[in-house]
């Protein structure tokens, strides 16, 4: 949509790019999927147990924002839209993966 | 609670093979369906429909950017009414059934035989093949609500809720792997991606009102009653004023 300035000294409306926007996105999916089965795995194999083991995915994730944050610097808003959304998008559909994972590896190393 | 002691064969036997097929399965149901994907064919003229009606919907919006003449010419050719482009063209009112389009009929079908057919072929096999062995075990305490779930063919009352049969895990691989394969076919996703670009690019032209006929004639309406509003009157004066 057109970007047009007003007499009115209304803010300027932000254009943002829609394919970046996809694609950074996609970025980020790729992210935490990685995270998900990588911290999962580790869960495993370190032996986690019960809410040990939700507490590290909380950790997981929250550590994953803090490097997103720190690889885009104080310009975040150049890349996403909102920084909470960043944090909490996926949550869930991640965590699935998670469980997946820990339980996998956990099965392989401590059950047998 | 006594731990159970589970032979280390079945980690080698059943536990590892159910994750490694159902990965495998899925990978490959991945490029049979893009072998059995079908190119859409468009209609020429629904093109040049569409894009009639992105012009005129441009216009609409934009149209204050035009000098007035420009803008009265560009409408002049959409809504005159004797040659204007609404009015001349005639369209027949389709009514499209999904169901008595056998190419929709045969895109339903492969949906079909690629997605829910393997999941009952592979899911009865592996039924049958890896059938009754606890495989492992969820490392969280699990209420008895899940043991259903989770110890399908398996049914020990007395047996911990967080044991999980080789059924059950099957399941668990098939619905926890389907973010692993975002991430494993990325690449080839991503060498499509220019073909999903290009889909999205020419996708607002492909998606046609269903009835062009009455799509023409509320487009009409709409431009016939737009106002033209010059939104450059006064920019010398703006730009003067802001530029000190």
């Amino acid at each position: 949509m057109s970007v047009t300035k007003g007499k009115d000294n209304k803010p300027e409306p932000i254009a943002y790019s829609e394919a970046a926007l996809r694609n950074n996105a996609v970025v980020v999916e790729y992210c935490r999927t990685s995270m998900a089965a990588l911290s999962g795995s580790t869960a495993g194999v370190l032996g986690l147990t019960g809410l040990y083991g939700f507490a590290f995915y909380v950790f997981a994730v929250v550590s994953l924002w803090v490097m997103f944050m720190l690889k885009t610097g104080p310009n975040w808003h150049k890349y996403y839209i909102s920084r909470q959304s960043l944090l909490t998008n996926g949550f869930f559909g991640a965590l699935f993966t998670y469980v997946l994972f820990w339980t996998f590896i956990y099965g392989m190393v401590h059950v047998y | 609670m006594v731990e159970l002691l589970l032979d280390p064969n079945i980690r080698l036997w059943v536990f590892l093979p159910i994750v490694i097929i159902t990965f495998l399965v899925g990978i490959v149901r991945h490029y049979v369906s893009i072998i059995l994907s079908s190119q859409k064919k468009i209609e020429l003229i629904q093109v040049q429909d569409s894009q009639v009606m992105i012009r005129a919907r441009l216009l609409r919006e934009n149209g204050k950017y035009l000098p007035r003449q420009s803008f009265a010419m560009r409408r002049h050719w959409f809504n005159n009414e004797e040659t204007g482009y609404f009015k001349v063209q005639k369209r027949a009112a389709t009514s499209q059934n999904p169901m008595t389009d056998p190419g929709m009929m045969t895109d339903m079908l492969k949906g079909n035989v690629t997605n829910v057919l393997p999941m009952i072929v592979i899911g009865g096999w592996i039924n049958w093949m890896f059938s009754g062995f606890l495989t492992t075990k969820v490392p969280f305490p699990l209420t008895l609500r899940f043991k259903p779930m989770l110890q399908r063919g398996v049914e020990l009352t007395h047996l911990d809720a967080s044991w999980v049969s080789s059924a059950s895990w099957y399941f668990l691989n098939v619905f926890g792997l389907r973010t692993i394969y975002a991430l494993v076919l990325g690449e080839n996703n991503a060498a499509d991606q220019s073909k999903i670009m290009q889909e999205q690019m020419s996708g607002a032209a492909m998606a046609m009102p269903p009835d062009p006929k009455a799509a023409f004639k509320a487009e009409w309406e709409a431009l016939e009653i737009t106002e033209h509003k010059w939104a450059l009157a006064n920019v010398e004066a703006d730009l003067l004023t802001t530029e000190k």
